[in-house]
């Protein structure tokens, strides 16, 4: 058995990873490492490495170089000690029509050698309402919607009380309910640093409101991996400010474009109510200038309505990334 | 379902025909073994292919369907995980084995009588059982190989008509001319060892008019010596699965087909 090295709070490292496929199909080297209690997404294109990250980390495939390590161990030569207490959800994952989500569950824990029989019933039935499934736990499987099978997705990698939860685009296939349900049962999950989720995902929005951290993974190499507000300032050198307001007279704009910092102010009408819409640029990160904008649009007399920083900044910092990297072109 | 459907079909359908054809097609005297027919004729055919058909998806269909990816993405040894989908699909051929004999004994009783030498039963089971590994060990050797359950199916079927249709042809020059080397190609044929065993078994054990009565109807196969054919056998399955098992430890797993 291998000791854990490096970083003892480390979950999942890979250390220059590359799997080549022969051919121009190479992935890495991939640096990457997840600690304990983190909420990372994972981001990048199609055909980026993402599932190959994941299966490197799963000890589904060898590295061609390089290592990969999870709980301290090489998921291929000790693949049992390595995923313990990994669970991993594909998306949208082929599972036997005949079955329903119940017996697939009883199937799952056997197979992990559930350690306490005499609770495995209330261990299904707790990982069963936990995900939203109990009024379909006797439905064969080829009868549950696209979203259901997303959620048994989910259900087979909770049973048993993983530590770490890897999944592959989690939310897809989900209705509005069901994303803000899972946001809360991965929120539940990571609480207090108990257990670290990484997910792939490819809604921005959804990263961005429930991860504490993201990788950019793009032709196989990480680009980034920090908090979004360090992801989104390494790529952006601008954040925006959003706010509604009644209309604006053009003094007023003057003295908005007057504050240090701004360097463009697009003011469109708002199509539902009587008033305006306007996005200001910063050109200076860290530096909050809302209290001087509410001050001079306060004055000016015009009524206020909502200020806040501008949103979707992990999807601007994403395709601004990928245009770097491919030379301008998103 | 189709396998169980089809065992049923092949273990009844031949005894209600002979039934019907009354004694100028089967002599009176072949009645109380009629039993031992269903084995020794049906088995080097139908057994091994339903073997083939068993064996060849077994690895092959889930790495189709990606249910390899999600079991193996558990904390479960690729070991457990090998030895587990060849014993679970060797367990289901021996059940249709099972149904085969059962259903086999029960026509050769409804439709001709009580049946003799019922004793020869589990000699006749555990040599059909071996034998049948021969083509179980192969084709899940070639499920694992490729990966592909339709092309396991075609290249295992292909290994397996090949070698039977080889074996036929290599048997009658060897009777027309005379020359040992045929028999000796002939007999390191897969199909040979499968074949042979069961026969083997059961023919010094029967009357000398069953034993001819088979000997006649079997003659494409040139058999060799028991134990010449449990080498046979024994070669041919620890090659297969010490290389499907090594391949599955080295390699990727495979995606599901989108």
């Amino acid at each position: 058995m291998e000791a854990v090295t490096a970083n003892s709070s480390a979950v999942i490292e890979l250390n220059k990873a590359v799997k080549d496929y022969g051919g121009n199909r190479r992935i890495g080297p991939a640096n990457l490492t997840i600690s304990k209690g983190e909420i990372v997404g994972f981001l990048g294109p199609n055909g980026s490495g993402k599932t190959t990250c994941i299966r490197l980390i799963l000890g589904l495939i060898r590295p061609t170089s390089g290592t990969v390590k999870v709980n301290g161990f090489d998921p291929i030569t000790n693949h049992v000690e390595a995923l313990r207490h990994v669970a991993y959800s594909p998306e949208l994952p082929n599972i036997q029509t005949f079955l329903s989500p119940r017996e697939l569950l009883n199937l799952i824990s056997h197979e992990l050698y559930f350690p306490d029989n005499a609770n495995l019933s209330s261990e299904i039935d707790r990982v069963i309402e936990l995900v939203g499934l109990h009024d379909y736990a006797e439905t064969k499987v080829g009868k549950l919607s696209k979203g259901m099978i997303q959620r048994l997705s989910v259900a087979q990698a909770l049973v048993g009380s993983p530590e770490t939860l890897i999944l592959d685009e989690p939310m897809i296939g989900l209705d509005p309910a069901g994303v803000v349900h899972f946001r809360d049962v991965f929120r539940d999950f990571a609480a207090h640093g108990k257990g670290t989720v990484f997910m792939s995902s490819h809604i921005m929005s959804e990263v961005e409101s429930l991860c504490t951290s993201v990788a950019m993974i793009h032709h196989g190499k990480i680009l980034f991996k920090g908090s979004i507000d360090e992801v989104v300032g390494k790529v952006l050198d601008y954040s925006i400010v959003e706010l509604e307001t009644s209309p604006l007279t053009p003094q007023t704009i003057q003295q908005l474009k007057e504050i240090s910092g701004i360097t463009q102010i697009n003011v469109a009408n708002s199509g539902k109510w009587d008033g305006v819409a306007i996005e200001i640029t910063v050109c200076e990160r860290n530096h909050d200038i809302r209290p001087e904008i509410a001050d001079i649009v306060v004055k000016s007399g015009a009524k206020l309505y909502t200020i806040k920083h501008g949103e979707n900044m992990l999807e601007k910092a994403y395709i601004e990334a990928l245009k770097e990297t491919k030379g301008g072109k998103p | 379902m189709a396998l169980v459907a089809f065992t049923i079909l092949l273990s009844v359908l031949p005894y209600y025909a002979l039934s019907q054809a009354g004694t100028t097609l089967v002599p009176t005297i072949v009645y109380p073994y009629l039993w031992v027919f269903a084995i020794l004729l049906v088995g080097p055919l139908f057994l091994n292919f339903t073997a083939i058909l068993i064996a060849a998806g077994s690895m092959s269909e889930e790495y189709e369907q990606g249910t390899a990816e999600l079991l193996l993405s558990k904390p479960v040894r690729r070991s457990d995980y090998i030895a587990g989908k060849f014993l679970g699909g060797y367990v289901l051929f021996l059940f249709i084995l099972t149904l085969t004999l059962v259903l086999s004994i029960s026509s050769a009783f409804t439709f001709f009588g009580v049946q003799d030498n019922l004793y020869l039963i589990p000699g006749l089971f555990i040599a059909q059982a071996f034998s049948s590994l021969l083509f179980f060990s192969l084709a899940f050797m070639l499920g694992e190989l490729i990966r592909r359950s339709s092309l396991a199916y075609i290249f295992s079927s292909a290994v397996f008509f090949s070698s039977y249709i080889i074996s036929v042809f290599l048997s009658a020059i060897f009777r027309a001319t005379g020359k040992v080397v045929y028999k000796t190609v002939q007999m390191y044929l897969p199909t040979s060892a499968a074949s042979s065993l069961p026969i083997q078994y059961a023919l010094p054990r029967l009357p000398p008019t069953v034993s001819t009565a088979l000997t006649f109807i079997s003659t494409s196969t040139l058999r060799p010596t028991i134990s010449f054919s449990i080498e046979i056998l024994l070669v041919y399955i620890i090659v297969a699965v010490t290389i499907a098992a090594a391949y599955f430890l080295h390699a990727d797993i495979s995606r599901k087909l989108s």
